[in-house]
């Protein structure tokens, strides 16, 4: 991974990258437990490790168990890096060459629909809620111009 | 096991050979992205996907040696390291979520209700779309976690009997595609609420989408950054529930 010796500076409140880092190996491995056991009681709904770790850590910033400068510069890094840590699953196609062989086209056109569905669909219901937030409930929609630090 | 394989176990069967090739597509995706002027088939991660599998390929073909082998026993040991650390980076998306809690807590209910009714009118229309089409069970089962992100999506695709790699396939082209078509379909969709943009684009076009949603306005960019995270852990209990409703999962 890349060199962190420049990654510990004074005046911030980060914490040390070991310790983030460590805080991240918790939270994983405490999700890989709870997921291994939720396959053993429920193996028809899996629950990836990723999903519990995203929620377990979510709550503990939520609820201030973690401060947030703990774990934000290791997270920013990884965030950063997400495109090319996707690349071996793109890769592992080819070992399923004979599937794309089989219907490859009919799996793309799939893909094409499926993208243009998502997008409308969730635009449209979500416009939806907002109306009947808007009108029904009379709520307040407008968002704050915070924006935020990438 | 032949000579020719053995030799290439000794040789390319530690895990540099898969970290180094990957290294390689996606640093040449980049630069071709650059001096493409970003031309949307030349997207980092497309070109090393596409290029990454032409090249062990063609290694396997001039090897003379199975391709799914090949892969498996001179990529696979390399490229699972780095896949590994897609667990940490996806656990990382909670941090912004966190940032943008403001937004969370007062729009929590729409963004969930959207979210999973949008989701389920979506999963029946690609269900019905892909069966129309002539893809088989599996082919279908891979089709519909695509909107979670890869990490969550895969392990979902092959627990309701679908091909990971092909969801992940899916994911990738999701993001070429939003990138290509984000602006045109906003306008012909007449998409113009901006919360639903947002969430919109992060549900299709993963963290792709959500970089379009930021240049759009900064409130779909937070929804959309939001929906990446929120869709993925809708995905998880709705695909499951879908796909054993309509008798596909095995």
């Amino acid at each position: 991974m890349a060199d962190k010796s420049n990654t510990t500076q004074a005046e911030t409140k980060d914490a040390p990258i070991l310790i983030q880092m460590g805080i991240f190996a918790g939270v994983l491995f405490v999700s890989s437990l709870i997921s291994a056991w939720l396959v053993a009681v429920a193996p028809k709904f899996p629950v990836p490790t990723p999903v519990l770790g995203l929620i377990i850590l979510y709550l503990l910033l939520t609820f201030h168990i973690v401060k947030v400068e703990w774990v934000d510069k290791f997270a920013t890094f990884m965030i950063g890096m997400i495109a090319f840590l996707f690349v071996p699953s793109g890769i592992q196609l080819t070992a399923s060459l004979d599937i794309m062989k089989a219907q490859g086209v009919q799996l793309i056109i799939a893909i094409i629909i499926s993208t243009v569905v998502l997008l409308v669909v969730v635009a449209y219901t979500t416009s939806f809620f907002i109306w009947i937030r808007k009108t029904v409930f009379h709520g307040d929609i407008t968002v704050s111009e915070t924006v935020d630090k990438k | 096991m032949s000579a020719t394989e053995t030799t290439i176990i000794s040789y390319l069967g530690t895990p540099i050979f898969g970290i180094c090739l990957s290294l390689l597509v996606f640093l040449f995706g980049q630069w071709l992205f650059k001096i493409g002027k970003g031309f949307f088939l030349f997207q980092p991660l497309f070109v090393g996907m596409v290029l990454g599998i032409f090249i062990l390929w063609l290694m396997a073909k001039m090897f003379g040696v199975d391709v799914t082998w090949f892969y498996t026993n001179a990529y696979k040991p390399g490229g699972d390291i780095i896949f590994w650390f897609l667990n940490p980076a996806t656990i990382a998306f909670a941090v912004p979520l966190y940032k943008r809690n403001d937004i969370v807590k007062r729009f929590w209910l729409e963004i969930l209700l959207s979210l999973i009714i949008g989701l389920f009118i979506s999963l029946f229309i690609i269900y019905y779309v892909s069966k129309l089409i002539g893809l088989n069970n599996n082919g279908i089962a891979s089709m519909l976690p695509q909107a979670a992100t890869t990490a969550i999506a895969m392990p979902i695709s092959g627990a309701i009997g679908g091909t990971p790699a092909v969801t992940a396939m899916a994911c990738i082209l999701n993001a070429v595609l939003i990138y290509a078509l984000a602006t045109w379909l906003i306008k012909i969709f007449h998409l113009t609420e901006p919360i639903g943009q947002g969430l919109g684009l992060g549900t299709a076009g993963h963290t792709v989408g959500s970089a379009k949603a930021i240049q759009l306005s900064s409130v779909s960019g937070a929804m959309a950054a939001i929906a990446v995270v929120i869709i993925s852990i809708v995905v998880d209990v709705v695909v499951p529930t879908f796909a054993n409703f309509m008798g596909i999962a095995h």
